[in-house]
């Protein structure tokens, strides 16, 4: 039971969608947040193969998705994660096609905002009930038989429709509620009746009057595209009647033998007693369906008194015919779509080659080199390839790791393929831009930090209390001068800040920070800034009771005498196990408001595994990852100053965690601490 | 003298009856007029005709607003991923009933609008537009009057207000293009029960955006500032360059932008209706029309 299905251009807009209950518009946004955005999880979407990405999971919701890059588009389908959509990809692949070829002109225009695709309702409710048709039943064989409780509900209330004497026409669906049923049935026959009164689609239909029909995959695809219109008139003229009259007898005394027989021959004969029955019938649920299955847009309604006058008038039997035509067409169509995604993209690329004659193809050679450079030059994977893999080998030299650079790059070419270069520019300076354009994307944090805003808001107020900073690593990175750094930047701003030893592990990691702390209180006296203090409780002591203990005494005490504590860790190797998790407990007793984590620009491809490390220790009491999702607030890169151009490790470790780079340490000198100005990395790294 | 025979072979070859000789010329005479229109037009294309660009923090309402205004009717909208351009026009109505119609033909009613994502992550199109197109009329800053109530919001609004305010401003100052650009802060989804009205959209807005410039100018350098091999300008008025509005006051008000010729205005409105009632856009079509005009 699909819920909605959208598509929606990358600028945002809308062209096409059809709700079957309301869904929540934040759902599909944050599909686009998280996986278009911010490529969180796992790979972009991959361009025209479309096939399998990964389901994106939203609340009670599982999304699937799939691109239609050249254009812009994206289609969602939408539908709840307790159910087992397997024919949702078909789905998504067949309206791609379909959609794309049925609004080519329209979409091509790059200046149109919105396309009249009303009339896509009717294609895509032929296209729900072929496969929907196609995978219930797939399922359904095992099924019955097995009978295990999570097996998709639409199967499952098939088989118990069977056991039942009686027809289940929609209306009736309601008291069919009542007997025994296990819960997630239950749910989904909820759903079934919300939709069709919500509605008046008869696109659940299918789900309850579905003939199980025996056969193999691709046969049984014939099959039905025979029996389509048969079914197709029936079902509307049942949603038809059940929406004029709210109660539907008649209908589902028809609907019986529909669903008793079950071969294949019958639904044949069904369709050929239609076909003879004459095209009035025929076109006449053409048009209601139409009519029908625009139940979201107040225009819909409009079109369907224009179009029964218009049937009324003599135009019924080319309408007929036509309807007719668009369904038989729709359904070869959509078994070439379906039996060979392979050929249809072939297909794409043949035109150009086949129109040839030598003539043609010695033309289209000079024109295609002529155009590299002047551009407007469509690109195909051969032509990315080579500077691409250039490309890489740059950012690999930057000192960013291969996974990095390797996803950069897919991403580059995702963005790319089959898109024209612009006027006057050559292959390698689109894919140059490109790389930039995806490297401020992810470099730039998603929302900028600003401390001090922060640290005011909550030393602030009723509720005030310290503000917690904490600051992890690896050994040797520089934690406890990067937070010296950080120290010295907050005494500049007038804050009390209590310096906390929780390194009780490694030997002099407290004298250390004591010289440290020496130096600042001169300096901030001299200054005539804030305050610093060091809170130590030796060695040996367990780490997060000493930073649980020292965030109580700077929150209380002689009168909440400060306003920031900063909290220095010891040392891991990301690798130690047992060290490693003992941050968790750290996170959870001491409860910062920001964790750091302190990365080396040096260091090359160790950089991802230790930040992912890191990252996957800090949960909160509930299991969840700290900051939603991602563990840590944010890095702090030091030794910048030493490495030129090659800055590469600043992407790396954000590309391994959608955790941002909020500080990079640039020198020797307390103030040597710079926040990050993403064109300026970009620009080290693409020079 | 080998130069000179060169030169006369060749002369004598182009005035010869020669097959080649007709289509070289048939060849220049066709694609010279092509090729000279081709880019004549292109350029004429992004100079003349008036831009107005959407901005703002993510959800807003500027798709939504773009397609309104380009389109005539409000479109379901999702979070956008990269920019969009269309054309549109004055409606008849907004140039008819103000004072500035004495010169509003349908000609120059019609101009190009651009929206811009709001996301995070993808501002960088939007400040990059703020530079780019040198017909630059006028910049529609959306916010949603309703998540500036919020702390979270109001923060985020403002700080992207304050980058853009920013740009600019610097623009301004460095007098490449001394043509002062108009900034509508649109208060968008004032039906919305918990928006606060345009006043206090104003109001709230002028507060923070005079907090973040005070904890920016407190807050750390950027990365390339004073670093060597850095790209960053070495101006020795720095701070002065990145403070925005009257250097030294303690409050910002927007009217502190007029001495760098930026012009704010701010305007309620809103897309939706309460129930099925249309919106009300009327006065930001009135702000455009004024500005187009100009
Ligand atoms: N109630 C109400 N909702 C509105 C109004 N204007 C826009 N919206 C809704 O606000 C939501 C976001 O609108 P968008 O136009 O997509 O926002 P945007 O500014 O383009 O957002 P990004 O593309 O992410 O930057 C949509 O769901 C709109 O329907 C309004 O005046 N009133
Ligand atoms: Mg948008």
């Amino acid at each position: 039971m699909l819920d909605a299905f959208e598509i929606i251009t990358t600028s945002g807009i809308v062209l096409w969608r059809k709700h079957y209950t309301p869904v929540s518009s934040n759902v599909i946004n944050s599909l686009i947040n998280d996986v278009f955005i911010e490529e969180r999880g796992g790979q972009k979407a991959g361009g025209q193969d479309g096939g399998t990405n990964p389901p994106y999971k939203k609340d009670k919701y599982t999304l699937r998705w799939t691109t239609g890059k050249d254009l812009g588009l994206i289609f969602v389908a939408v539908y709840q994660s307790l159910l087992h959509l397997s024919w949702a990809d078909s789905l998504l692949t067949a309206v791609r096609a379909l959609f794309i070829k049925q609004f080519a002109p329209e979409l091509k225009n790059p200046n149109v905002t919105a396309i009249d695709a009303r009339q896509f309702n009717q294609t895509f409710d032929a296209l729900v009930r072929r496969l929907d048709t196609g995978s219930t039943r797939r399922p359904s064989e095992p099924d019955s038989d097995v009978g295990p409780p999570e097996l998709t509900p639409p199967s499952s209330t098939v088989s118990a429709g069977e056991d039942e004497p009686p027809p289940l026409p929609v209306s009736a669906s309601a008291t069919f509620k009542k007997p025994a049923i296990p819960e997630r049935q239950k749910e989904d026959v909820a759903v079934i009746d919300d939709t069709t009164s919500a509605d008046a689609t008869p696109v659940p239909t299918p789900d309850t009057s579905r003939p199980g029909t025996p056969a193999g995959q691709p046969v049984s695809g014939v099959l039905v595209a025979k029996g389509g219109p048969g079914k197709f008139s029936r079902r509307a003229r049942k949603a038809n009647s059940s929406m004029l009259s709210n109660s539907a007898p008649a209908s589902s005394g028809d609907e019986s033998p529909a669903r008793k027989p079950k071969g294949g021959k019958t639904s044949v004969k069904q369709k050929r007693r239609w076909d003879t029955d004459g095209g009035i019938v025929e076109g006449d649920d053409e048009v209601l369906d139409y009519s029908a299955s625009g139940p979201t847009s107040a225009p819909g309604e409009d079109d369907r008194d224009f179009d029964l006058t218009d049937v009324n008038a003599d135009e019924m039997g080319s309408r007929t015919r036509k309807g007719e035509f668009v369904l038989k067409d729709l359904d070869d169509e959509i078994n070439a779509i379906l039996s060979s995604q392979s050929t249809s993209r072939a297909s794409k690329t043949d035109p150009s080659a086949e129109s040839s004659g030598l003539l043609s193809s010695a033309s289209s050679k000079i024109s295609g080199l002529f155009r590299n450079v002047v551009g407007g030059k469509t690109l195909s994977k051969a032509d990315l390839q080579q500077p691409l893999q250039q490309m890489q080998t740059h950012l690999l030299e930057k000192n960013v790791a291969r996974e990095a650079a390797e996803r950069l790059c897919t991403s580059v070419e995702t963005d790319l393929l089959d898109q024209k270069t612009a006027s006057f520019t050559s292959i390698d300076k689109t894919i140059h831009e490109s790389m930039s354009k995806a490297l401020t994307r992810i470099l730039t944090p998603t929302s900028s930090l600003d401390l001090l805003r922060n640290i005011n808001n909550t030393i602030t107020g009723p509720t005030s209390r310290p503000y917690v900073i904490s600051i992890v690593g690896v050994n040797g990175v520089g934690k406890s001068t990067n937070l010296s750094k950080i120290a010295y930047f907050l005494l500049q701003n007038n804050f009390r800040v209590l310096v906390v030893a929780a390194d009780t592990f490694r030997s002099g990691a407290v004298e250390q920070l004591r010289v440290h702390v020496r130096n600042l209180s001169e300096l901030s006296q001299r200054e005539q800034v804030g305050t610093v203090e060091l809170f130590e409780k030796g060695y040996g002591k367990d780490a997060a009771t000493v930073a649980r203990d020292a965030v109580t005494y700077a929150g209380t005490g002689e009168g909440k005498r400060f306003d920031v504590v900063l909290i220095d860790t010891a040392g891991r190797r990301h690798n130690d196990t047992r060290l490693m998790s003992s941050l968790t407990k750290f996170g959870q007793l001491a409860n910062p408001d920001k964790i750091f984590m302190v990365g080396e620009a040096l260091v090359g491809t160790d950089s991802v595994a230790q930040a992912r490390n890191f990252a996957k220790e800090f949960v909160d009491t509930k299991g969840q990852l700290r900051n939603n999702g991602v563990g840590m607030d944010g890095f702090i890169i030091s030794k910048c100053d030493t490495v030129g151009d090659m800055v590469g490790t600043l992407v790396s470790m954000v590309h391994a965690t959608g955790i941002p780079v909020v500080f990079l340490g640039v020198g020797q000198h307390y103030g040597d601490l710079r926040g990050l100005n993403v064109g300026w990395a970009v620009d080290k790294l693409m020079r | 003298m080998e130069q000179q025979s060169v030169l006369r072979d060749w002369a004598t070859w182009a005035f010869s009856p020669s097959l080649s000789v007709i289509v070289v010329t048939v060849l220049i005479t066709l694609l010279v007029p092509l090729i000279l229109h081709y880019l004549l037009h292109r350029q004429s294309d992004s100079t003349d005709v008036p831009t107005f660009l959407l901005i703002g923090p993510s959800g807003g309402g500027k798709t939504s607003l773009f397609t309104l205004f380009t389109n005539g009717t409000l479109s379901t909208t999702h979070t956008s991923q990269l920019p969009h351009t269309a054309t549109c026009r004055l409606p008849s109505s907004t140039s008819d009933s103000s004072d500035f119609e004495s010169e509003v033909s349908p000609r120059n009613s019609e101009f190009v609008l651009l929206d811009t994502p709001g996301h995070g992550k993808l501002r960088h199109h939007a400040l990059t537009s703020l530079t780019s197109p040198s017909a630059l009329k006028g910049l529609i800053f959306v916010v949603d009057s309703a998540a500036v109530s919020s702390a979270q919001g109001l923060t985020e609004a403002a700080e992207f207000l304050h980058d853009v305010l920013l740009v600019l401003q610097k623009r301004y100052v460095r007098g490449k293009r001394t043509v002062a650009v108009p900034v509508l802060v649109a208060a968008n989804k004032q039906d919305v029960f918990t928006s606060l009205p345009a006043g206090l959209v104003k109001s709230r807005l002028e507060e923070e955006v005079g907090k973040v410039r005070l904890t920016k100018s407190k807050g750390l350098l950027d990365s390339g500032i004073g670093m060597q091999g850095g790209a960053g300008e070495d101006d020795g008025d720095e701070e002065e360059g990145n403070w925005l509005g009257e250097f030294g006051a303690k409050e910002f008000a927007f009217a502190q932008m007029e001495e760098y010729g930026i012009d704010v205005a701010v305007v309620g409105g809103r897309l939706k209706g309460e129930g099925d009632e249309a919106g009300q856009v009327k006065e930001w079509w009135d702000w455009i029309g004024g500005n187009l005009s100009r």
